[in-house]
């Protein structure tokens, strides 16, 4: 009987702990959905902002773009979108999902090949020499859109195609390379100089592929939201926000 | 139904892999079950639970340990390397994650079945002149084949549906290592591919249906058998 | 057949001392439930081992603790008859019947499994699987299939007990024509005084895991008159019976017994308690029991206040049991003449 009453008193301080920590994220007013590659830049750019807006609690969702669509289209809370191709925002503008006033370009990439490998890959036909590369999966992971574009534009794509690692974003391409699992991965410029042991091996000819964009815009939600609104045009417009994207890489316009 | 020959050779692997990893289970599954129901030693308890841990692991931490074992810094991948073989990210990974994964179920059948053994039929096999192993394989494989086939039927199925470990040992490379599971998954994380993703688990569930179906059938028939 | 015992085991608390030896091609072990007989059989047979002593079987050392010897089971080639048949579920008649010959060294091969299935009556049972036998069968299969082992012992571990009477007197003569026929000594062990006396010639009689002695199935069903609720058991067989009247006459050394329960045409096996025999100093003139006869007292004996009378008639044996205040009224001493009454429904017909 003793023991019983100490089970459940345990029990309600631990599920009274849960509402606690709940407590918190029952604040956030903002949603932002962005592409993975955004993550440490997105991340300063809460922070700063938070210094100078304290009453507002943003929660970051960083995902592969198309996977972030799907989640959105199905209801997930979202106030801003940000993805890494203008596939993804155009699907959801014609759902309609996304206020379309509001789409605009926030920063550019470039896409790359960096890996650890000690073998010589000066260009896309050397990726043959290669035994596996990773890219994202390209279903929903703009990156590896890119990849496979050019992979086909430069003609190797058929020869490369077992050699190939499916990942489900940018960052887990990077981990890859990182780790020496594959030989190489397709990540963009600002991934890349986030990796300790990945070197840039080459960056890919712009020729081959689409321009690598990251438009954004509001949800038809997040529209209606005061401080979404001002914090998408804080990024938008601030320098703060620019200074930090061009210190992680990130070209703007 | 839609699937495209990307989805034929997941299919077709999946069945690979799943076969593969039932067969070289086998053998160490009945090693392992004949070793926890007819021996005694120390620890055995410990082994117990060795055996046990995958199905309480979320198979993503089996996965994990897997690579640490055979990945690039580990004491397996250093021998695999010198022998020239190559492992990770591989389907000789995915059937290591799937047999880890299922052997669980396979022993867990297998020593159900033995344990329903009489006893004294062994002692009568040994005193009619047979020896442990020649008992082990005249008496007691014949009388586990129906935990060896339940266990088998689980095993491979669960391998069918593999999919923490596998993804992280083998990877997702379409062709060589995404089973049926990568494939829905990679699907899944496009909103636009819904309708091939109901495609490929149409096809799953087909498969474990007809896996469970074959399983009763052949359970029935050595139960009639045995009765003639 | 000549086995040396000398163990000691220890289960739990449970402790076994033995040591004795057993000569004869026909032996026993008697023994009540959990008196160690289970565990006799088991180490010797090396099922179990014991945790010292020694064991010898004709010359050869089955287990010695201080030689480090222990020999594994399948090398003793001492085969198993068990209470419950144990036939293999997954092999047919035959197969299970040739199980242990299969695995018998060609140069030890000394039975054939033609000449067995003949005398155990098997050949229609071959080709059923061996769920669909019944109890009898099952057990007769058992022992064509441990007999077909060509051991150098067979031991029977109570082998009838599972089955019913009229079962178990139809198998005994199976029992001994295998081993008579074949060669093949047997231990036959059992709590049941009637089939010890059928069975065997001598018998190591074990009680609270010591053994009580080396005794004679006769001696043994002596000594158990008084406590034995059917007291000692006289066993008859008997053949040609003539029915007159509904009752059966069957010769019996130069007389002969009438018995109610009986049948024509062939050997029945009696059962006749020494307590249903009543004893006349003199000839009664007008008795209703159809059976009178003129015997004369060979021996007598104590049995725990009773008192076994052992009378002679026309050639033939039969063991009476009366209260000791009895035998000392009408002063019965050997060599007297008395007179035996039996009924004619106190025969009980066995098998």
């Amino acid at each position: 009987m003793k023991t019983m009453k100490q089970f459940l008193r345990g029990i309600a301080a631990v599920l009274g702990f849960l509402m606690l920590t709940n407590m918190q994220a029952m604040a956030t007013n903002v949603y932002v959905s962005a592409a993975a590659s955004l993550k440490e830049a997105l991340n300063e750019m809460v922070d700063k902002y938070a210094t100078k807006h304290p009453g507002v609690t943003i929660q970051k969702n960083f995902g592969a773009s198309g996977a972030l669509a799907g989640q959105i289209e199905q209801g997930a809370p979202a106030d801003i979108f940000i993805a890494a191709s203008t596939d993804w925002i155009d699907y959801l503008m014609s759902k309609p999902l996304l206020d379309a006033k509001t789409r605009t370009d926030f920063a550019y990439n470039a896409l790359v090949f960096a890996g650890a490998t000690t073998k010589k890959v000066g260009g896309m036909n050397d990726l043959v020499k290669l035994n596996r590369i990773a890219i994202g999966s390209p279903k929903s992971v703009p990156a590896g859109d890119y990849a496979m574009e050019s992979m086909k534009n430069a003609g190797v794509d058929q020869k490369l195609a077992a050699k190939l690692v499916m990942a489900k974003d940018v960052r887990e391409c990077l981990t890859y390379a990182e780790m020496g699992e594959v030989d190489g991965a397709f990540v963009y410029r600002t991934d890349a100089m986030q990796a300790k042991k990945a070197k840039i091996l080459f960056v890919v000819p712009e020729k081959l592929h689409s321009r690598v964009v990251y438009p954004m815009a509001l949800t038809l939600s997040g529209a209606t939201n005061g401080d979404a609104k001002a914090f998408f045009v804080w990024m938008m417009k601030s320098s703060d926000a620019k200074s930090i994207l061009k210190k992680y890489g990130f070209i703007l316009m | 139904m839609n699937l495209s020959p990307e989805d034929i050779t997941a299919i077709l692997l999946s069945l690979k892999i799943a076969v593969t990893a039932t067969l070289l289970s086998l053998p160490i599954g009945f090693a392992t079950a004949w070793l926890m129901v007819f021996r005694h030693f120390r620890f055995k308890v410990l082994l117990e639970v060795l055996i046990n841990l995958p199905l309480t692991l979320p198979p993503v931490v089996i996965g994990y340990f897997l690579l640490l074992f055979f990945g690039r810094n580990g004491w397996g991948g250093a021998m695999l390397r010198a022998a020239g073989v190559e492992f990770i990210f591989t389907w000789k990974a995915a059937v290591v994650a799937s047999a880890t994964v299922g052997f669980p179920l396979l022993v867990r059948s297998i020593r159900l079945g033995m344990e329903s053994i009489d006893r004294q039929l062994l002692q009568a096999s040994r005193s009619l002149g047979a020896s442990w192993y020649d008992t082990l394989f005249t008496v007691v494989l014949p009388l586990s084949l129906r935990g060896m086939i339940a266990g088998s039927s689980l095993m491979f199925a669960r391998s069918l549906g593999e999919f923490g470990a596998t993804i992280i040992v083998a990877g997702n490379i379409p062709g060589v290592t995404q089973t049926i599971p990568l494939a829905i998954y990679d699907y899944a994380s496009s909103p636009t591919g819904t309708s091939m993703a109901l495609s490929l688990c149409g096809v799953s569930v087909a498969l474990s249906v007809i896996i469970l179906l074959l399983h009763e059938v052949i359970g029935k028939q050595l139960e009639t058998r045995r009765e003639a | 057949m000549k086995l040396s015992i000398d163990i000691q085991k220890r289960l739990g608390s449970f402790d076994l001392a033995m040591q004795s030896a057993i000569e004869g091609d026909h032996s026993g072990i008697f023994g009540a439930s959990g008196s160690g007989k289970s565990t006799l059989v088991h180490m010797i047979s090396g099922l179990m081992t014991p945790d010292s002593g020694e064991l010898y079987l004709d010359d050869v050392c089955l287990y010695s603790s201080r030689k480090r010897v222990n020999l594994a089971p399948e090398k003793r080639r001492i085969a198993i008859v068990f209470q419950h048949a144990r036939l293999f579920p997954h092999l047919g008649v035959k197969a299970n019947l040739l199980f242990g010959y299969k695995r018998c060294h060609p140069e030890h091969r000394k039975i054939s499994p033609e000449a067995l299935i003949e005398v155990l009556n098997l050949g229609h049972l071959m080709k059923r699987g061996v769920n669909k036998l019944s109890g009898g069968e099952k057990q007769r299969v058992a022992l064509g299939r441990a007999v077909l082992a060509n051991p150098r012992l067979l031991v029977m571990d109570e082998p009838l007990s599972a089955l019913d009477d009229s079962l178990r007197y139809q198998i005994i003569p199976y029992l001994r024509s295998v081993s008579e026929e074949f060669g093949v000594p047997y231990l036959f062990i059992s709590h049941s005084i009637s089939e010890m006396q059928l069975m065997t010639d001598q018998v190591m009689v074990v009680s609270q895991g010591r053994i009580a002695g080396i005794s004679t199935p006769d001696q043994l069903a002596r000594a158990g008159m008084a406590s034995n609720p059917k007291g000692y058991l006289n066993l008859l067989r008997l053949n040609g019976a003539a029915e007159k009247n509904s009752l059966f006459h069957y010769p019996w050394g130069s007389g002969e017994l009438i018995i109610s329960d009986g049948k024509t045409g062939e050997e029945s096996l009696f059962e006749l308690s020494s307590r249903d025999i009543i004893l006349f100093k003199q000839h009664p003139e007008a008795i209703s029991a159809r059976n009178l006869l003129e015997c004369t007292v060979t021996e007598l004996f104590d049995s725990d206040g009773r008192k076994g009378v052992v009378l002679e008639s026309g050639g033939k044996t039969l063991v009476a049991e009366i209260v000791r205040s009895a035998a000392e009224e009408l002063e019965i001493s050997t060599g007297n003449t008395l007179f035996a009454a039996i009924k004619a429904s106190a025969f009980r017909r066995l098998g």
